[in-house]
């Protein structure tokens, strides 16, 4: 069985991207997003960061700024598949919470109680789902959205929620 | 341009383009305000400044919104309190309730605008139960973040004044805080501890490591000789704690409250001052006779040193290898007075009064035990004997502190003197205190000694003020050597690139970390602002002008040290324990 190599992107790699980008609206972000796509985990590794902050001279408090402003950024291995909840205001009102205790127990998830209040991002103990919030989607009319692997779901239900789950984690796709 | 406007009724001329909040200013009207910060932050965060325009829909900031021709503004209407009463009641809903224990109770803008706009009870519930982990990793400075209410003051002028951006707001809405990198903490970040954020925070989320209680133990300690020295900023602003007025010179009172307070002897960090200009001159001598490298960068700022180890290493054969005058102080009265005074070393407690955050970190760096070393083989001690030159560190604000608690009427005291000989000094050393000050100390000493000649015309009028980056040409005798100041390290950020582009016309640069020098310390009495700082500033050149000795190599107890001990300047014993190096640190 081939092992995925897990390894931040090299140095050449990140100059690329940094280059690529230079001089064009909101370069920063553009850099953070295309090297969270490049990391197998993605996520935005410490020492990246500061290698980004050492090549595009931006401090590295406005880069962690940056990162934890936007619920897209990572700072922590993503598991093999995301199951990203909306908490918006209408995902709220359609009983998305609900959603997101049931998938909780569906994976075995804990919350730490020191982390109450903080963002969700829970990985389960096989690294095969991460589980995250997100403020909102756009898709208001579709409540609740529910994000796997990319792929917005609307009108979500435990039921389909259960089914899906069981299809991502036997490595199926989307019908 | 001016155009006219309507304020409350009455008709104004105002520069177009100004401000609201400008105008209303000019119009002698007060708009409160907590996160504006004149000409440095303009982050409308807080909402407490809004008026009402007529034609508009909803209330505006009068800090960020611009004044327009004929256009009438309203400050003082039923509406208005309402929405700044609410506006401020929602940021007291989360704000601990524990001003009576609180570092900045009396200093606290929250306080005092709640108090100003009528506010006497909060009507809401805290909104979050989230309690933040409180940041002390840091000798100089502690962050409560469940005091802060998120004005970012502190960013704008880590940004803005220091160029340093060692903080800034993390995450989204109701967890929003300000923080480092990976929350890391301020002590584990390059956050060079000037204490700017202190100054500016308008609450108590920012306070000073306090060292008050190990002192208070030092002085109750029969076995210990607590020696005490007062750096020169310090008596130019230690008054206002007291409610004398900004700029009122203070020199006598403080060394007689010091003494009340109990300390065994009460010193001058000006003595080791003038003793750093005797270090730092005979190596601007010495660069410029044997042709550098220049120029030669004062090192008596904690503040710029950290911040050279951070960002700009490849200037560190620039910097003077000399400690700074808090250092130098703590080596020389753990050797040479107390060798003088047959005193063991380990029972000497030196505490230091600074204007300075920065300093506290200073004290504690590990190479700072220059006394301990000089005494390791001579006296057989263990490593475990080790102790640091200079004990402790109060700020200016903690000195008065510890005055009030123990009951002395500062106002009323009768001037004393400091005591001899590490509390006598002259003019050139307590200009260290404003920005330029070094420079003109240096120049006062390196004239005299280069050319052998006596030194007319003392005053370098042109190093002195509050300019940020100010440069001058000195005629020594025929050379013509020209020198720059800088304060605030955005300013000195100038100078130092020009020097790794090696485009440096300057052979001598001053560089300290506050804007204004000492005087606008960290440490300093709240509030430090543009015009209490020129007046300080002031009372720094007219504790000068007073001195009957006003170059440093003039001072009789420098010279008896050198004579008794040192040698002399530049000498090994001078290496040892007057000297020092740098380290680089990583970006992070």
């Amino acid at each position: 069985m081939a092992v995925a190599v897990a390894c931040a992107p090299s140095e050449k790699q990140l100059d690329n991207i940094i280059a690529k980008y230079r001089g064009s609206p909101g370069e920063l972000l553009g850099v953070l997003e295309e090297i969270q796509q490049h990391h197998p985990h993605k996520y935005l590794p410490a020492g990246t960061l500061e290698y980004v902050s050492r090549k595009t001279g931006v401090p590295l408090s406005k880069i962690y700024s940056i990162v934890t402003f936007y619920a897209f950024f990572n700072l922590k291995p993503q598991g093999e598949h995301s199951i990203i909840i909306c908490r918006g205001t209408a995902c709220h009102t359609r009983r998305s919470k609900n959603l997101l205790e049931y998938l909780k127990k569906l994976l075995g998830l804990r919350e730490d109680e020191a982390r109450q209040g903080e963002k969700v991002f829970l990985t389960t103990v096989d690294n095969k789902f991460t589980l995250k919030t997100v403020a909102c989607f756009g898709q208001c009319a579709l409540a609740p959205v529910v994000e796997v692997d990319g792929v917005i779901y609307s009108h979500m239900t435990e039921n389909k929620l259960k089914d899906i789950v069981a299809r991502v984690a036997r490595g199926g796709k989307r019908k | 341009m001016m155009i006219n406007i309507r304020i409350d009724g009455r008709d104004y001329q105002v520069q177009e383009g100004s401000t609201i909040l400008e105008a209303a200013k000019q119009a002698g009207i007060i708009i409160p305000t907590i996160c504006y910060l004149d000409g440095i932050s303009e982050e409308a965060a807080c909402s407490v400044c809004v008026v009402e325009v007529i034609g508009a829909k909803t209330l505006l900031r009068a800090c960020v919104t611009k004044v327009t021709a004929g256009m009438e503004i309203f400050t003082n209407t039923e509406r208005v309190r309402k929405a700044r009463s609410l506006n401020l009641e929602l940021l007291l809903a989360s704000h601990p309730k524990d001003c009576f224990v609180c570092d900045r109770n009396q200093t606290c803008e929250l306080r005092r605008i709640a108090f100003d706009m009528g506010i006497r009870e909060v009507r809401f519930a805290k909104t979050t139960k989230l309690e933040m982990e409180i940041d002390s990793s840091s000798p100089s400075i502690i962050r409560d973040p469940n005091k802060c209410i998120l004005c970012r003051r502190c960013i704008a002028v880590c940004m803005k004044v220091q160029s340093v951006s060692a903080i800034d707001s993390m995450n989204r809405g109701k967890l929003t805080k300000i923080s480092t990198f990976m929350d890391k903490g301020l002590g584990n970040v390059d956050c060079i501890n000037c204490g700017q954020c202190l100054l500016v925070c308008p609450t108590g989320a920012l306070t000073e490591n306090s060292h008050i209680r190990g002192v208070w133990n030092a002085l109750e300690d029969p076995a210990k000789v607590v020696l005490v020295e007062t750096a020169p900023a310090v008596r130019a602003s230690i008054g206002e704690e007291f409610g004398m007025a900004p700029g009122s010179l203070a020199t006598g009172k403080m060394a007689a409250a010091l003494r009340r307070l109990g300390f065994d002897k009460v010193f001058d960090t000006q003595f080791s001052a003038d003793l750093t200009i005797m270090e730092e001159g005979h190596e601007l001598i010495s660069r410029i006779k044997n042709k550098g490298p220049l120029p030669l960068i004062t090192s008596c700022s904690p503040g710029w040193i950290k911040f050279a180890e951070h960002f700009y290493p490849r200037v560190f054969e620039h910097i003077s290898s000399c400690k700074s005058p808090q250092q130098m102080f703590g080596a020389v009265a753990k050797t040479y007075y107390a060798q003088k005074l047959n005193i063991d070393p380990r029972n000497i407690t030196v505490v230091s009064i600074m204007p300075c955050t920065a300093k506290k970190f200073e004290a504690q760096r590990p190479e700072m035990d220059s006394a301990f070393e000089y005494w390791k083989d001579r006296m057989g001690l263990k490593q475990s004997d080790r102790f640091q030159d200079v004990d402790y560190v109060l700020t200016t604000r903690e000195a008065a502190r510890m005055i009030k608690e123990a009951g002395i009427d500062f106002t009323g005291l009768a001037d004393e003197d400091f005591d001899e000989p590490l509390g006598v000094s002259t003019g050139a050393a307590v200009i260290f205190g404003a920005t330029g000050g070094v420079m003109e100390a240096a120049l006062r000493t390196a004239y005299e000694v280069l050319t052998g000649k006596t030194l007319e015309k003392i005053d370098f009028e042109a190093v002195r003020g509050l300019k940020g980056i100010k440069t001058a040409e000195v005629d020594i005798d025929g050379l013509n050597l020209k020198v720059a100041v800088a304060s605030s390290l955005s300013n000195a950020r100038v100078l130092l690139e020009q020097i790794q582009a090696g485009e440096s016309p300057y052979s001598f640069i001053e560089i300290m970390t506050c804007p204004g020098g000492c005087i606008g310390g960290g440490g300093q009495p709240i509030p430090t602002d543009a015009a209490i700082r020129q007046k300080r500033m002031n009372a720094i050149y007219e504790e000068d002008k007073n001195k009957p000795l006003r170059k440093s190599h003039e001072n009789p107890a420098v010279r008896a040290l050198y004579r008794e001990f040192l040698g002399e300047p530049l000498g090994g014993l001078s290496h040892h324990l007057l000297h020092t190096h740098y380290h680089q640190r990583v970006l992070v």
